[in-house]
């Protein structure tokens, strides 16, 4: 087994790479003086995965909304025991979480690391799932589906992306429907199983007070080797163009809350690095505090202090997202077309662009303190198609007319939905 | 790790901690002061407006300007209650000067620009600066406003309340909407005076390495107040109501929310955080297996501790139809600890899970911060170490007695609309 290190040519911090012999890919980084240790063992996997099919398969199949959700409920159950009862006898906090491109499982623990490791591996490799277990999982998903109706920055993001995009299943709700998880079954899942849960597809990335040597004994001994059956996932075709530019909920809510989300070009893994860096930076600078738009809006009283902007990509979609809360979020989206426009025309002043590039730096550096977020960069940067510290490393390689470009490219006011939730009549 | 304190001014702790492994380091500085409806909101805004301008940069954009160029360092502000005191924070974080591309003493820039919000602030004649302070004031009013966006966070905040009721911990760390609405520029301001003259401080310095000039500037910077500051007593424990209270809303929701206050007489804080655990704090406490797993009633069923005020809060998403069998359900999961129906494995995993929090607590500058705080708060400065060598010395004995300490006082419920039409 090769371990290769990967060192960041910026900061100097290193981790170690092995591709394992049972197809896994194994981030690992040791650091020194920390207590904790955080594991995640990953899928590529995640809502948006529901049309797909293996090398030898004549069609694909299509699988109900929130399926992959409902398998990452069903996986804590082992034959004999939960497995929350298993990490109870080592003290880990056990979790897991869906996305839409990734399922995740962790554990954070302090002590007995090795022992939860060999938890972590060991049930994630060992579906068990029976009728009676899958009915019983109805009502807890049920209520947690509820609880996510009720919360009105889920919706507002959801009903952007519905407002977005024509097909591409990253519309729909992560954990589905009340009504597309009761098609789920015991077969369903252990279909959708069997075909992510390859070890092919998946990367598991342990950083804190960790050993590599160890780890890796670990993984040589529960690690069960998988065939690369070549697993193919395939997306409805989706235009460029947007399904409406304009939409409104009612819930119970303080300040209305808004998401403005501008649909871009979706690009392969090694193009979404840069767009991803050039349209962080460009909305960096859109929302930071001390341009003039975000100071007049908050001078006017338009805006408050959770204006801020994301970036959200994945396989066959990507936005540049602007959140916050407004009384008037129709003057908020203007406001914004019109900066896209000027920065367009007029170009970026250099100190803007280099005083938002040393605050990505720190928040970069940040990041490298702390166990959770390094566990979390390598296994995202590996799910994203690059290495840990590509990101730090390319920061300072870009330049303003590249965030120009993509700015001039993509930030298209005919490409732009406004989502808003705001207050019944009641409240 | 090194720890050490040193009283800088009448009342002025400070507490520095090295910590070698850290890329960042993080000061803050914390008021103390008696939690009312009639200052709250003014010692938020106060605090608040610190963080929005100073004398030398009179201005947000140009403040955000010097934060971003020091690599994204951070100044912010934040209000908690801790029992029936209020916490006023003002925090700095910057990564180190080994970091610093262009070398400059970011250490030395972010200490004094802490220095300068607090004993500079942006104010003339008695007042803070207009434009500062209207934009904090509409933030507050703002984040009051949205208080309902986290509809489990909305209900705990109401439970607080009822449960509290007629004590200063009822009011919210901030204040109410009237009481914001009232603050003027001239109250913030004079608010602010009394917390930096009359309040109990507790600044705490987190850092890779020792740097004994932060200390100096504090102490410096603390010489030229005039302060004359009492002690604040954090435990204060609720009375139990005579009878058990149950209030309600209603909202446009799909779940419904109840939360049930329990307050307790036990002394013994170690034996009653074993019994939270247990009962409802991790995967595999009772409530957990049993309302959730067991019953498929819920998504989340949980308990918290408020020490200070020596009562804990369950709190669960539920259907309307499935509320009663829920609330049985608690109380007999509660029951069945007072029986004594606890495992020794329950007990194990109990301190195994509580003493993977103590140890995580030297992994952040912040939480290392914020323990050592509460620690002061608890009149009780031990180590994470020393706190687990007491959770470990908790017999079942022990939290059998904290559990039948427990008496029901109160209960709020958040009802859905659609339902009870």
């Amino acid at each position: 087994m090769n371990k290769q290190i990967i060192t960041s040519s910026k900061t100097g911090d290193n981790c170690i790479y092995v591709r394992h012999s049972s197809g896994l890919d194994i981030y690992i980084c040791e650091m020194e003086g920390f207590s904790t240790v955080e594991a995640l063992f990953g899928t590529k996997y995640g809502s948006i995965n529901t049309m797909f099919k293996m090398r030898d398969d004549k069609e694909y199949t299509t699988v109900p909304e929130g399926i992959a959700h409902f398998l990452e409920h069903k996986l804590f159950e082992n034959e004999d025991c939960d497995v929350f009862e298993l990490y109870a006898k080592t003290g880990a906090s056990g979790n897991a979480y869906t996305s839409f491109d990734r399922t995740c499982y962790l554990f954070s623990c302090s002590k007995n690391y090795q022992e939860s490791l060999k938890i972590l591996l060991d049930f994630v490799q060992k579906p068990y799932f029976t009728k009676a277990n899958v009915d019983k999982e109805q009502g807890i998903i049920g209520q947690e589906i509820q609880m996510t109706n009720d919360n009105p920055e889920w919706r507002v993001f959801f009903n952007m992306l519905r407002c977005m995009y024509h097909n591409h299943p990253v519309k729909i709700d992560i954990a589905g429907t009340i009504e597309s998880i009761a098609q789920i079954d015991a077969d369903l899942l252990y279909k959708c199983y069997n075909t992510f849960y390859n070890l092919n597809n998946m990367v598991l990335s342990i950083a804190g007070n960790v050993k590599a040597d160890e780890v890796l004994a670990i993984c040589d001994e529960y690690l069960k080797p998988c065939e690369d059956k070549g697993l193919e996932t395939v997306f409805p075709e989706e235009p460029e163009t947007i399904v409406q530019s304009e939409i409104h909920e009612k819930q119970p809510v303080g300040t209305p809350i808004f998401h403005i989300g501008y649909k871009c070009t979706p690009c392969d893994e090694k193009e979404r690095l840069i767009q991803n860096i050039a349209m962080c930076i460009a909305s960096s600078i859109i929302t930071d505090v001390s341009s003039d738009m975000y100071n007049r809006l908050l001078k006017e009283g338009v805006l408050n202090s959770t204006f801020s902007g994301e970036i959200f990509c994945g396989d066959g979609y990507f936005s540049v997202i602007f959140a916050g809360e407004s009384n008037d979020p129709v003057k908020v989206r203007d406001s914004i077309v019109a900066e896209v426009k000027n920065i367009s025309e007029n170009g970026i002043p250099e100190k803007t662009f280099q005083r938002i590039k040393k605050s990505m730096y720190g928040a970069m550096i940040r990041q490298l303190n702390n166990v959770e977020a390094v566990a979390s960069m390598m296994l995202g940067a590996n799910m994203s198609g690059i290495g840990p510290y590509d990101t730090i490393d390319m920061i300072s390689g870009m330049t303003s007319d590249m965030v120009l470009e993509y700015m001039r490219r993509e930030l298209r006011e005919d490409r732009l939905v406004l989502s808003v939730v705001e207050g019944t009549e009641n409240d | 790790m090194k720890y050490n304190r040193t009283e800088i001014d009448n009342n002025v702790g400070f507490t520095s901690i090295t910590d070698p492994k850290f890329k960042t380091a993080h000061i803050s500085v914390r008021f103390i002061t008696e939690l009312s409806e009639e200052t709250a909101s003014a010692n938020v805004i106060a605090t608040d407006v610190l963080t929005y301008s100073t004398k030398s940069l009179p201005a947000l954009s140009l403040l955000n300007e010097k934060l971003s160029s020091l690599y994204g360092a951070n100044l912010a502000s934040y209000s908690v209650k801790k029992g029936d005191s209020q916490i006023l924070g003002i925090n700095v974080s910057y990564i180190v000067n080994r970091y610093a591309i262009d070398g400059e003493d970011i250490e030395a820039e972010m200490t004094g620009l802490l220095i300068e919000s607090i004993f500079c602030p942006n104010a003339t004649d008695g007042k803070f600066d207009e434009e500062s302070f209207s934009i904090t004031k509409k933030e507050l009013l703002d984040r009051i406003e949205s208080e309902i966006n986290n509809k489990r966070g909305y209900a705990l905040a109401r439970a607080t309340e009822t449960a509290f009721r007629g004590e200063p911990a009822e009011v919210m760390s901030y204040g109410t909407r009237k009481t914001a609405e009232n603050v003027t520029a001239e109250s913030a301001y004079s608010a602010y005076m009394n917390l930096l003259k009359t309040a109990p401080v507790e600044i705490t310095y987190v850092a890779p390495e020792e740097n004994p000039t932060v200390l100096e500037m504090f102490s410096k910077s603390f010489a030229s107040v005039y302060r004359n500051s009492g002690k604040i007593n954090f435990s204060t424990p609720s009375p139990l109501k005579p009878e058990v209270i149950t209030e309600s809303e209603e909202f446009d929701v799909r779940q419904c929310k109840m939360v049930m206050a329990f307050k307790y007489d036990c002394p013994d804080k170690y034996a009653v955080k074993m019994l939270n655990t247990i009962w409802g704090e991790t995967p595999v406490s009772k409530l957990f297996l049993n309302v959730r797993e067991k019953m498929s009633l819920c998504y989340y069923c949980a308990t918290r501790v408020n020490k200070y005020k020596k009562t804990i809060f369950v709190d669960i998403g539920v259907e309307r139809n499935n509320i009663e069998k829920a609330k049985a359900e608690i109380l007999h999961q509660l029951d069945e600890i007072r029986s004594g129906n606890i495992t020794d494995d329950e007990i194990t995993s109990a301190v195994l899970s509580l003493d993977n929090a103590l140890t995580s607590v030297g992994d952040t500058p912040s939480s290392y911060s914020g323990w050592y705080f509460d620690c002061l708060c608890d009149g009780d400065i031990i180590t994470p170490e020393e706190c687990f060598g007491k959770y470990k010395a908790v017999t079942k004995e022990d939290i059998i007695n904290a559990g039948k300490s427990l008496t029901l006082d109160s209960v709020y419920i958040m009802y859905d609309k659609e339902e009870q039409k």
